[in-house]
């Protein structure tokens, strides 16, 4: 699909299918178009171009309040004049479902998403995260076919966007719904999703499981996008099949090509490497894999684990040591080990 | 919204409220703005008679407009913000200047503070020349803040308090709080309340029709033109000008507005009370408002006084006799309720679904359908009433109720206010809120039933007191079209005031203001408990 | 009522008499011979009967006796009578009324107004035959409309006021009101916007037979003893009643209708004064012209002259019918030549000299 605001492509040919069932993420920072696309499956916006098909049909001309989804709003989006059980019910009131049915489905679906008991309240009564339930169980109580979210969780601190966050997955996987997810946490994305993709500038630049998108990024920018990273810049001296051999600085490395990359000799192409990947031995020790000595330029404790900057070959290596009670304190000359196993390349 | 063609229902609302429009507000004016034909506007324009009368009128729509936005300012805040006490009574005398029928109010004031003021002379000794410029500001600033205050108090009390209280968290003192945070929040419906002032203001007949003396604005001009010299081509002439500066008000508060977001009301919902105001703004506020409230009572009492008294206030001798022309006139009495509040329950629905369509749609041509919705308030009431002679007195339509044309001529003379209110609610609700009913399956006019009218409470009671007040009290709209059947309170003070028969006139006015204070009493009263939940309220 | 109605929508464009039903008290076939009160000549054609639609800007108080003594005078003919003590107003509704007229009667009101319409063609040429009795520079020579009154244009006082400020002397003339001793203490309605206002100034310039200089001359000193225009004729008067003012000059009709309210106020009618013809009309387009005519016929009689003397003080056009008390009777007032058609032509040009002569 492509959306058009005036001379800007929010969102530029963007194609994608998400499963049945899935848990579907768009990750991106702000302005990459994750909500615009989001919207047009809903029905506020109209694609310019490109069909939006759901269960085999294409649903571009129907109306928003026909196509079968239904949304979480970002501020939540309560209706201020009607009680809790009203906010739930009222999509059920549309529908024409009245009486005992809408008050049974109505109640099932509060303690479904944990506020049994409130149904009497009004939205200024609750606090965020319960409002937050409010609005997913309005959406919820309908059945949808998908359920859209927008960042819902954006607006909690941190320990209940955290809590919360099980939660929604549990519903989701109790109900085998399909959501379709925006946030520009990657946390969060990475945690709750079984696909991601992850946009930017109206793009897609690369959708897959969290594991994928993670270990094997196939741009810079993805790869700094979601978690820390080790970019190094090298040059492609062979290719040997499903293998290439990269210079960088004075060494090289034997890594593995990613499939469908092709590469020719003398390719600028980056090495990525995430922190946790490295090791730190003594500056005498002589490890397995290849061995980088450099030394520690400063250190930060992250609580679960302890950030390590070294300087090596004059760049800076950010290298990650889990479990720093039980770890050994590093300081001045290292040396700094990581498997090629552990080294992807990206060519951007 | 989205577009329109996806929703038969929201398409065949939009071709309503267009067709009505284009039937009763566009089509009997264009009668209106033919009338007088290029030579007779020629021969007008060449003969210059209009320049003083405009340059009249543009000053004292910029003083008058100036001073009753910022009474209406400071009456909304105080009504919205402080702890002031008394504040239901204070809230129907906020409305009250509106019930001013014909000539017996503006002969009130000359009476408390003209040359032989009762006020100015006998207890201050002093004789001021009351007619002219300075009694038109001073009248008009009391008789049209209530729009302004109607129409900032409703977007007042729609501002979120929590962004208040933050910046009183980060350190800002209540004066910071209140220029920064709430003044700026406060924009669409201080736009709105300026742009609805200034037109009502330039259009206002009735005022410098009384006070105003030698001073001549274009109102009273094209007034005197039919009334004193039968010049129908050249007072349909200063019409067409009168509208033409409307369009520019139109256009000016366009570029004051900016089209920025005022969302005070998003789904997230907050129980936070509104910062504590200082106890001596709270008491400020109360002796202004109870200095206004003083000067109503005192206009009001004074018009009891005279309908209690044979000659006030030359003989005060006490007698009930001018109020047995209320049993001659009941129909007239009957007619005036009946048609005041048909108009207005009318016109306020009216204008709600106007704006919605307006405010939320995004299809070509509404800016154009928002200044239809506001010109009539720019059009005299005299112009109006003649636009539905001109156009509707045809043959074919002879079997049309005249009653009924009266009250569909004061629901759209009177949309703009209601029309305002409503938009200026609108600005303030996020779209979440509509796009969340949408999610759940609820058409646009659905949403709209279900979820925003309960939400624009406030706007809707604007439009229904607005328009009621005023279609108790106009002279002007009824004037061409009334018949002995369909007459109204108003005709009958006129007909009473030419009779020089002042008492009955002062009996009558009594008796039509107070069938008005009755029915706002009633509303005021119904209203109260209608506090908008999820949003912190003064 | 009832019962009338009923043979009015029946009979209704037919003009024909018919039997009375045998329900409703009111209702009365109408014979053949009128009514004794009545002192027009008996025509031989059908009497005329149905209703017709009169638009009134007589008074309040005149009206409703004026229309109950017609209704006893020629029965049988039910008036639907449209009060509106504004001529202008009145004129401007008849115009725009013209695609379907509502009105078979425009009554009442200066005959500017009525000779307005008749230029446009929205009136019916009728000459009754009792405008035999009214002078001819009173009625169109064109026949589309007839002066029934005269409104004279006098001076009201505030005797209370006079003694109160020390003002001595009543004014007996209009160069009596230019003395420095009235400075502040006159009143008159606003020459730009009322009719009355206007006469005013006309009535100086046909004084000073047309001679524009020494009119606005006068016009400035009479300015300058001007307290403040008022916006309306009727509340100039007012205001010298509640003592705000000492004099206004204004209609003699009105003042002394408001005399009688408030014995202070007096009149006084000076030599060379200006007055309005109080005219009737027939609509062009009326559903029952014989009614209308009847109408017209009987507002033109003596009886019908004495009682709007009667009712609303103002002076007949009939030389036999006698002046209200205190008021002038035609022969004692001494009117300017006033030529309507000139006056109106030259509002314009004549209000832009006086806005410059007196500065405003």
């Amino acid at each position: 699909m492509t959306k058009r605001f005036g001379a800007v492509a929010a969102v530029d040919d963007v194609s994608f299918e998400v499963p049945r069932g899935a848990f579907a993420t768009l990750l991106g920072p702000s302005g990459c178009g994750k909500t615009t696309t989001l919207r047009m499956i809903a029905g506020f916006y109209d694609p310019d171009i490109g069909n939006i098909v759901l269960s085999g049909k294409r649903i571009n001309e129907l109306p928003a309040h026909r196509r079968g989804t239904a949304m979480v709003f970002q501020d939540y989006a309560l209706f201020p004049h009607m009680t809790v059980k009203d906010n739930v019910g009222y999509g059920l009131r549309v529908a024409g479902i009245s009486g005992k049915e809408r008050e049974r489905r109505v109640e099932e679906t509060l303690q479904f998403v944990g506020l049994g008991g409130l149904g009497g309240r009004w939205p200024n009564q609750l606090s965020g995260g319960q409002q937050q339930r409010v609005a997913v169980g309005r959406a919820l109580v309908l059945r949808p076919e998908i359920l859209l979210l927008d960042e819902p969780l954006s607006n909690l601190d941190a320990k209940l966007r955290v809590s919360l966050r099980w939660e929604l997955r549990a519903l989701q996987q109790q109900l085998r719904m399909t959501f379709v997810y925006v946030t520009h946490d990657q946390d969060e994305a990475l945690s709750l999703s079984d696909w991601i993709a992850v946009m930017n500038a109206g793009k897609v630049e690369q959708a897959g499981t969290p594991w994928e998108i993670y270990y094997h990024p196939r741009t810079s920018f993805l790869a700094d996008f979601v978690g820390a990273v080790n970019l190094v810049p090298g040059t492609v001296r062979e290719v040997r099949g499903d293998e290439v051999v990269v210079a960088f600085g004075q060494r090289a490395v034997t890594v593995r090509r990613p499939a469908g990359l092709a590469l020719d000799v003398g390719r600028e192409v980056r090495l990525c490497v995430r922190p946790e990947a490295l090791a730190l031995r003594p500056p005498s020790a002589d490890p397995e894999g290849i061995r980088l000595p450099g030394v520690v330029a400063r250190r930060a404790f992250l609580g679960d684990l302890m950030r390590y900057w070294v300087t090596v070959d004059g760049r800076e290596w950010i290298v990650d040591q889990p479990d720093p009670g039980a770890a050994a304190d590093f300081d001045g000359p290292i040396t700094v080990a990581v498997k090629p196993e552990r080294i992807h390349v990206i060519a951007d | 919204m989205t577009s329109l063609r996806r929703e038969p229902s929201l398409m065949l609302a939009l071709a309503i409220v267009v067709g009505l429009v284009l039937a009763f507000i566009v089509y009997p004016q264009v009668n209106v703005v033919l009338t007088p034909g290029t030579s007779g506007y020629v021969e007008f324009l060449q003969g210059g008679t209009w320049l003083r009368p405009l340059q009249n009128s543009l000053t004292v729509t910029l003083l008058s407009t100036t001073t009753a936005v910022l009474l209406g300012f400071i009456y909304a805040y105080a009504m919205v913000y402080t702890d002031m006490p008394w504040k239901p009574f204070f809230r129907i005398v906020g409305i009250l200047p509106l019930l001013s029928p014909p000539f017996v109010v503006a002969a009130a004031y000359i009476l408390l503070f003209g040359a032989q003021g009762i006020v100015t002379y006998h207890i201050f000794g002093q004789s001021p020349n009351i007619r002219g410029l300075y009694g038109i500001w001073g009248v008009q600033t009391i008789a049209f803040f209530p729009f302004a205050y109607q129409l900032i108090a409703d977007v007042l009390s729609r501002s979120d308090a929590r962004l208040e209280q933050a910046a009183r968290n980060l350190g800002a003192g209540p004066w910071h709080v209140f220029r920064s945070v709430t003044l700026p929040l406060t924009r669409p419906g201080l736009g709105a309340a300026i742009l609805t002032t200034a037109i009502y203001v330039l259009e206002d007949f009735g005022n410098p029709a009384l006070i105003g003396g030698i001073y001549t604005v274009l109102p009273t001009q094209a007034y005197g033109l039919i009334s004193g010299f039968g010049e129908l081509s050249a007072a349909a002439a200063v019409s067409t000008i009168l509208l033409l500066l409307a369009l520019v008000f139109y256009f000016a508060k366009l570029r004051l507005d900016g089209g920025r977001q005022y969302v005070t009301v998003s789904g997230r919902a907050s129980s936070m009370p509104r910062p504590p105001v200082p106890a001596v703004v709270s008491w400020a506020a109360f002796a202004a408002c109870s200095a206004l409230a003083l000067l109503i009572f005192l206009v009001f009492g004074t018009l009891l006084v005279s309908a209690l008294t044979f000659a006030f206030p030359t003989n005060m001798r006490f007698t009930t006799e001018h109020f047995e022309y209320l049993g001659q006139h009941n129909l007239s009495l009957r007619n005036t309720l009946t048609f005041g509040l048909s108009a207005a329950a009318f016109s306020a629905v009216f204008a709600v679904l106007a704006a919605f369509l307006v405010e939320r749609g995004r299809w070509r041509g509404r800016r154009v359908l928002d200044f239809l919705l506001i010109m009539p308030a720019a059009v005299p009431g005299l112009f109006f009433g003649l636009g539905y002679v001109v156009a509707f007195n045809q043959p074919w339509l002879d079997w049309l109720d005249r009653g009924a044309l009266i009250t569909i001529a004061l629901i759209f003379w009177n949309i703009p206010v209601g029309y305002q209110a409503a938009t200026a609610g609108l600005r303030q609700i996020d779209r979440s809120i509509d796009e969340a009913a949408t999610s759940l399956g609820a058409s646009g006019l659905r949403m709209f039933r279900d979820v925003l009218v309960p939400m624009l409470g406030g706007s809707l009671r604007v439009g229904f007191v607005t328009t009621f007040v005023r279609a108790v009290t106009t002279l002007s709209v009824v004037i061409f079209l009334f018949t002995a059947q369909s007459t109204t309170a108003t005709i009958t003070i006129f007909q009473l005031v030419s009779d020089f028969n002042w008492g009955g006139a002062t009996a009558f006015t009594v008796v039509d203001i107070g069938m008005a204070v009755i029915v706002l009493l009633i509303i005021a009263f119904f209203s109260r408990g209608r506090i908008a939940l999820g949003m912190a309220r003064g | 009522m009832t019962p009338q109605l009923d043979r009015r929508t029946f009979l209704k464009g037919l003009g024909v008499v018919t039997v009375a039903a045998a329900c409703g008290g009111a209702a009365t076939a109408p014979t053949a011979t009128p009514a004794a009160s009545v002192a027009a000549t008996a025509t031989a054609i059908p009497k005329p009967t149905g209703t017709i639609s009169v638009y009134s800007a007589l008074n309040e108080s005149t009206n409703n006796q004026f229309v109950a003594a017609f209704k006893a005078a020629v029965p049988g003919i039910d008036v639907a009578l449209l009060p509106l003590a504004a001529a202008g107003e009145l004129q401007t509704r008849i115009r725009a009324e013209k695609a379907s007229p509502k009105a078979d009667i425009f009554i009442g009101g200066d005959s500017s107004f009525h000779d307005g319409l008749g230029k446009e063609g929205l009136l019916e040429a009728y000459e009754s035959p009792n405008a035999s009795a009214v002078a001819a520079q009173s009625k169109d020579p064109k026949k589309n409309w007839t002066g029934f009154y005269f409104g004279i244009f006098g001076i009201a006082l505030n005797d209370a006021v006079f003694t109160r400020k020390g003002l001595g002397a009543k004014p007996a003339s209009w160069d009596d009101l230019l003395d420095p001793k009235y400075k502040g203490q006159l009143t008159i309605g606003s020459p730009i916007t009322t009719g009355g206002g206007y006469i005013f100034i006309a009535t100086q310039v046909f004084r000073f037979n047309k001679d524009e200089t020494k009119a606005m001359d006068f016009m400035k000193k009479f300015h300058a003893n001007i307290g403040s225009y008022n916006s309306q004729s009727p509340a100039a008067i007012l205001s010298v009643s509640q003592g705000e003012f000492a004099a206004t000059p204004n209609w003699a009709h009105d003042i002394l209708t408001e005399r009688k309210k408030n014995p202070q106020v007096e009149l006084v009618v000076p030599k060379g004064t200006g007055f309005e013809i109080g005219a009737v009309s027939i609509i062009k387009g009326t559903k029952n012209l014989p009614a209308a005519k009847a109408f017209v016929d009987w507002v033109l009689t003596k009886p019908a002259g004495e009682l709007n003397v009667q009712l609303s003080n103002r002076v007949s056009v009939r030389s036999d019918v006698p002046p209200a008390p205190g008021a002038p009777t035609l022969s004692s007032v001494e009117m300017v030549n006033y030529d309507r058609d000139w006056a109106a032509a030259n509002k314009d040009r004549l209000l832009k000299l006086w806005q410059s002569t007196v500065g405003i």
